[in-house]
């Protein structure tokens, strides 16, 4: 390091060179951003959600774009897991071996599916260092309501899942009833937990009188949601042990330093490689600058160093 | 990035900078917008930008935009633009001297017909005429014959400038002809209408075009009747123009979805499900 700050840090096992990581279906399978920096630098990346299954994901318009933020419906249209180790697990191991960790996200519509998923990435995607276990999916079985929309739902999907995952296992929670559900899921098992998920919102065209989504509601996200996520990192941190990857609306350095100070070991970007594809280098940058700033020699020092 | 071009996985999209030359308004609600960017050596005809305008924090994404000319020795990009939202409205008002960045090339553009010999038809609907103008360009520089339709609303937005551009271009024995729905100017009526003339009179080996969606439909309905190749530019809401957000879906006649920056946004139009 430059600065001479350390930057590494230790997800629930996953290993980082600094705590950057990228959030699921904002980042492709990492190939997509080669063209614009070298991906390894990150400290990892977390693919689209995967399933048992390919999925064809949701009618267009897919995506709507409203104050400070985007909303989506994308439906975690994905290869499945055969199909994405098939062509791009070359390129994630490569990415691995580069030094940069691969997280997996897991995708389903039934604690089955869930199950059917994580042993296909056990089996096939050997190299990824972690598997992040997306439980705001609908489950279809149990009339659409969210797969971990409580803390006995999120317990019961994560029980039936812990067993089959060998590697760090990550829970990335609904923004719902963040205390009660963090606990459960650090109980059931999770080393760690990423939040949040987009917040369920609506936009209307007041001409067609029709959502702007191929569907009512849709995912909000984007700098619109940070305080909120702050907020959850924060009442998750105090509610659990096991680290928190910060996730919401982290559009600059400053955005990352204070989901950190809530408590978060990692921070992850989303909405905000869309529009600024070499968001992740430039974050990292102004990150490690804020920590030279705080006269710290580790990040790890300033994870929840948050004074109220 | 070893690991990546072993795979084919290279991503060839770029962030470049650029900085207004010309951004004028031309026709009603539409501007002619040239820039200086390095994107231009790169860039293929029936590929677009996704540009950053500055001026509004609270809307986060770019704007996509084709081009209708790109000069790679200077390093020049010409694009045309209708003010139709709050982003392009943005847009025109950057001035002579401005600099910001755009993501790009995006996609995969036009493609020569496979059969040389054929003339071909470029149908445009509005400012869809700026990526065709860039087609014009590709088959002007591969010797292939073509005609163009152009049609727009009114006479009002018909954008000459952008026409004279294309003129020099033409054929010896070659026309634009200009379409209205108003009847303002030129042919009255919806460019597929004068479309069933033009084959009627010549023999076309191929369609290429860029519209409103419910236009090209009807291109390539009149493309499949008569067994004419047809490549069809698509638009959708986009979130990144490089394949990492999965938005810009396009259905397809075989099932599933396509993306429109990545395996678009030229398609062959009988593959899809219009």
């Amino acid at each position: 390091m430059v600065s001479g700050v350390n930057m590494a840090v230790n997800l629930g096992g996953i290993k980082m060179r600094n705590p950057i990581n990228t959030a699921s279906g904002t980042f492709g399978f990492g190939w997509q951003l080669e063209g614009f920096y070298d991906v390894s630098m990150l400290g990892a990346i977390t693919t689209k959600g995967t399933s048992a299954v390919p999925w064809e994901g949701n009618p267009a318009p897919r995506l709507c774009e409203v104050t400070s933020g985007i909303m989506n419906t994308i439906g975690l249209a994905n290869p499945g897991v055969a199909g994405i180790v098939e062509k791009f697990g070359a390129y994630l191991a490569g990415l691995e071996d580069r030094g940069c960790r691969v997280i997996m996200q897991a995708a389903g519509h039934s604690i089955e599916e869930y199950r059917d998923a994580v042993r296909l990435i056990e089996e096939l995607a050997p190299f990824a260092s972690g598997v992040e276990l997306n439980i705001s999916c609908p489950n279809i079985a149990r009339g659409g309501r969210l797969v971990g929309g409580t803390p006995e739902d999120a317990s019961e999907v994560v029980r039936a899942v812990r067993p089959l995952v060998s590697r760090p296992l990550l829970v990335k929670m609904a923004p719902v009833r963040v205390p009660e559900i963090a606990k459960a899921c650090e109980d059931a098992g999770a080393d760690a937990l990423s939040l949040i998920n987009t917040i369920n919102a609506m936009s209307i065209d007041i001409h067609t009188r029709r959502s702007r989504l191929s569907k009512p509601t849709g995912g909000l996200s984007g700098p619109a949601i940070h305080p909120i996520a702050v907020r959850m990192v924060w009442e998750a941190a105090r509610a659990v042990s096991i680290p928190i990857n910060g996730i919401g609306g982290i559009a600059t350095g400053a955005d990352a330093a204070e989901m950190i100070l809530a408590g978060a070991t990692a921070v992850t970007i989303g909405t905000q490689n869309l529009p600024d594809p070499t968001a992740g280098p430039r974050i990292l940058a102004e990150l490690e600058q804020w920590a030279v700033e705080q006269n710290v020699s580790d990040i790890n020092e300033l994870v929840g160093a948050f004074e109220c | 990035m070893i690991a990546a071009n072993a795979q084919g996985l290279q991503g060839t999209v770029g962030l470049h900078e650029f900085c207004v030359l010309a951004n004028e308004q031309v026709a009603r609600d539409t501007f002619r917008l040239e820039i200086s960017s390095l994107v231009a050596k790169r860039i293929q005809p029936g590929q677009f930008m996704n540009f950053a305008v500055p001026g509004d924090p609270t809307h986060i994404l770019r704007i996509p935009l084709s081009f209708s000319h790109a000069d790679a020795p200077d390093s020049h990009v010409t694009m045309y633009y209708v003010t139709v939202g709050e982003g392009t409205k943005r847009l025109s008002s950057m001035r002579t001297g401005d600099i910001s960045t755009v993501v790009g090339p995006c996609g995969k553009g036009w493609r020569l017909p496979e059969d040389l010999s054929g003339r071909c038809l470029l149908v445009s609907g509005g400012i869809g005429l700026a990526p065709i103008a860039a087609a014009a360009g590709m088959l002007s520089d591969a010797g292939i014959a073509y005609d163009v339709i152009a049609g727009f609303q009114t006479a009002a937005r018909i954008p000459e400038r952008l026409i004279s551009e294309m003129e020099p271009l033409l054929a010896d024995d070659a026309k634009i002809h200009l379409a209205t729905d108003d009847g303002s100017y030129g042919f009255a009526g919806f460019t597929t209408r004068l479309m069933e003339q033009l084959i009627a009179e010549h023999s076309y080996g191929c369609v290429l075009t860029c519209g409103p969606e419910v236009m090209m439909h009807g291109i390539a309905a009149i493309c499949a009747r008569e067994g004419i190749a047809c490549q069809a530019s698509m638009e959708r809401m986009m979130g990144c123009g490089f394949g990492a957000c999965g938005a810009c879906n396009i259905p397809l006649v075989a099932g599933g979805y396509a993306s429109c920056c990545m395996d678009g946004p030229v398609f062959d139009a009988k593959e899809v499900a219009w």
